[in-house]
């Protein structure tokens, strides 16, 4: 794991890892990812990958309205919002 | 007359013969609660469970649960009362909404007298990853309590409250439960809705309860279990009174011990615990056999690569803009979405949506993610195999008793082994629990008791047959006073 990958994944993540921290998190990360690996030497031939336990199909329902507009209630968790939207600095410039 | 370490079940016989007022109980539970100093709890909410006990009082309050005071674990969203998920990103998150398990519990009467700490956003084996701070064992203060329900499994243990919800992804209600000396369930996955628990790893993630015996759990399972159409994932199949079965006979019935669990490695005492613990039930006409489960060792590795894949797609949510943190002097959007998530996420949470970021890039996704899946499908077909044979399968919940708190947080992989007995109940979604049965190094440890799909009921038969013929889940912490 060297610095341009760590740099990627965690601009993919949208994280900025601090100066001091960042050597043990390359690390660790290092050690983790060589632990896991182990999975690679596995025999997965003709084994469908699972990725729920249940696999069931998400069920459907009639498209009806089921709740009301809450939009204050929304809102009012945000760190800046107007009276009908959340508020983020200029996007377009 | 002391509340402290009493059951559900004589707390709801106090209040129906009324020689205890749901007013007296739910005082004296905030007074034991501010005297405590395992930091079990983030928030409190006195006002609103003193109104629901004097209603309860009056008469305007039943059901199964009325009166009784419970904690819920801070990952469920609670209507009006805060909401942290033990994490510095929401600290000052207020939920218009109750999630279903606290709606249900609400519903059955029982009254939330606050929310738990516990590892930020359930990532931990410790408790040691809250910003709120580490919970200390009550069964020795400079000891984890587990996780990461580690503020729900303290809470029942110290006596503060019969009863605390939790959840579990990859054991953080059993590990946390062996830990602090009580009982514990997880269910199957989907038996429980997820609606208003905040999203960890959304196809391993299941609720569950902590109480001091299996009988509490299994009529808190009562309500804490239910179909619910607001999650896509929730079982419909019907729902048993899990009381029901809890007094079988147990004669002739089969416990597996997996092979593939190495116990003669562990602490002579776990060992000691778990032979005695056979020979119970041995003495209730059990019979033992030994399952091969090939693919067991693969689970946690396994986990390590689906959880973070999960915890990575689902924590993208928190971005500074509907709720939770913001950080201050940004220049753009983007900085905004970088800042607020830099400062809001403790480490190991960082840690772990980097790992998820990793598996699931571009030219790794095979490698890691897909093949990720794949041993998780092997691993449910050993659970599949394995209960052809047997009723239950039995086996420690954890490899040693509660460790000193910083003692493993250097480094990460030893904690992630903390797991190792119960993450593959998670990947493969059976319902598994622990209950106390001994003690290594004079802090209590735990035995794991996983079902089949949907047999809920027959681990909790299993558990309370135990108990009837065992003193451990009587035995609480000395915290300095006589109770």
């Amino acid at each position: 794991m060297d610095n341009k990958t760590i740099e990627t994944i965690s601009y993919l993540a949208r994280l900025k890892l601090d100066k001091d921290k960042k050597e043990k998190i390359t690390k660790d990360l290092e050690n983790i990812i060589n632990f896991v690996a182990e999975l690679q030497d596995i025999d997965t031939k003709d084994i469908a990958p699972l990725a729920n336990p249940l696999e069931k199909v998400a069920p459907k329902r009639e498209d009806s309205v089921t709740s009301k507009s809450r939009k204050e209630a929304f809102l009012s968790n945000s760190p800046e919002s107007d009276k009908d939207y959340f508020m983020v600095p200029k996007v377009v410039e | 007359m002391s509340i402290k370490f009493k059951t559900l079940s004589q707390l709801k016989e106090l209040l129906e013969k009324k020689e205890l007022s749901s007013y007296e109980l739910v005082s004296e539970t905030f007074r034991n609660i501010s005297s405590s100093k395992t930091n079990s709890f983030i928030t409190l909410n006195e006002e609103a469970a003193l109104n629901k006990a004097r209603d309860f009082d009056e008469g305007k309050v039943d059901g199964d649960l009325a009166g009784i005071p419970i904690a819920q674990k801070d990952l469920f969203c609670t209507k009006n009362l805060r909401t942290t998920c033990g994490s510095k990103i929401l600290e000052n998150f207020i939920p218009p909404y109750d999630a279903t398990v606290v709606d249900n519990l609400s519903k059955a009467g029982s009254i939330c007298v606050g929310k738990t700490n516990m590892d930020e956003f359930a990532m931990g084996s410790s408790n040691e990853t809250s910003y709120y701070g580490t919970v200390k064992n009550p069964w020795g203060l400079e000891r984890v309590p587990g996780g990461s329900s580690g503020g729900s499994a303290a809470a029942v243990s110290e006596g503060l409250v019969c009863a605390a919800t939790g959840t579990d992804t990859g054991g953080s209600i059993r590990q946390p439960a062996a830990l602090c000396g009580i009982t514990g369930i997880k269910p199957t996955y989907g038996r429980a809705s997820r609606w208003g628990m905040i999203a960890f790893a959304s196809s391993l993630d299941q609720a569950g309860t902590f109480a001091r015996n299996a009988e509490d759990c299994a009529l808190l399972l009562n309500h804490i279990c239910s179909h619910d159409q607001k999650d896509s994932t929730s079982i419909s199949d019907a729902q048993e009174n899990y009381l029901d079965n809890i007094n079988n006979d147990l004669k002739g019935k089969k416990i597996g011990i997996i092979k593939e669990f190495d116990i003669s490695s562990l602490n002579r005492e776990v060992q000691d615990s778990f032979e005695q613990s056979k020979q119970i039930y041995e003495s209730l006409g059990v019979n033992f056999v030994e399952v091969s489960m090939p693919n067991i060792q693969l689970s946690v590795p396994t986990y390590y690569v689906v959880a973070p894949a999960e915890c990575s797609s689902n924590l993208s949510r928190f971005d500074g803009v509907k709720y939770g943190y913001r950080a201050d002097d940004v220049g753009n959007l983007e900085d905004l979405y970088i800042k607020s998530r830099s400062e809001g996420f403790g480490d190991e949470v960082k840690r772990r949506i980097l790992i998820g970021t990793y598996v699931l890039s571009a030219g790794f996704y095979d490698a890691y993610y897909k093949k990720a899946q794949q041993s998780r499908r092997m691993i449910k077909n050993d659970f599949v195999e394995a209960f052809k044979n047997v009723d239950v399968i039995m086996s420690p919940s954890s490899p040693s008793s509660a460790f000193k708190i910083g003692s493993k947080t250097e480094d990460p992989i030893e904690m992630y082994l903390e797991d190792l007995f119960t993450i593959s109940s998670n990947l493969a979604g059976v319902p598994a629990m622990s209950i106390p049965h001994g003690f290594a190094n004079g802090l209590p440890i735990g035995l794991q008791l996983i079902g089949n799909y949907l047999e809920e009921s027959k681990i909790l038969n299993f558990a309370h047959q135990y108990q009837k013929n065992s003193d451990w889940h009587l035995k609480s912490p000395n915290l300095g006073e006589s109770s």
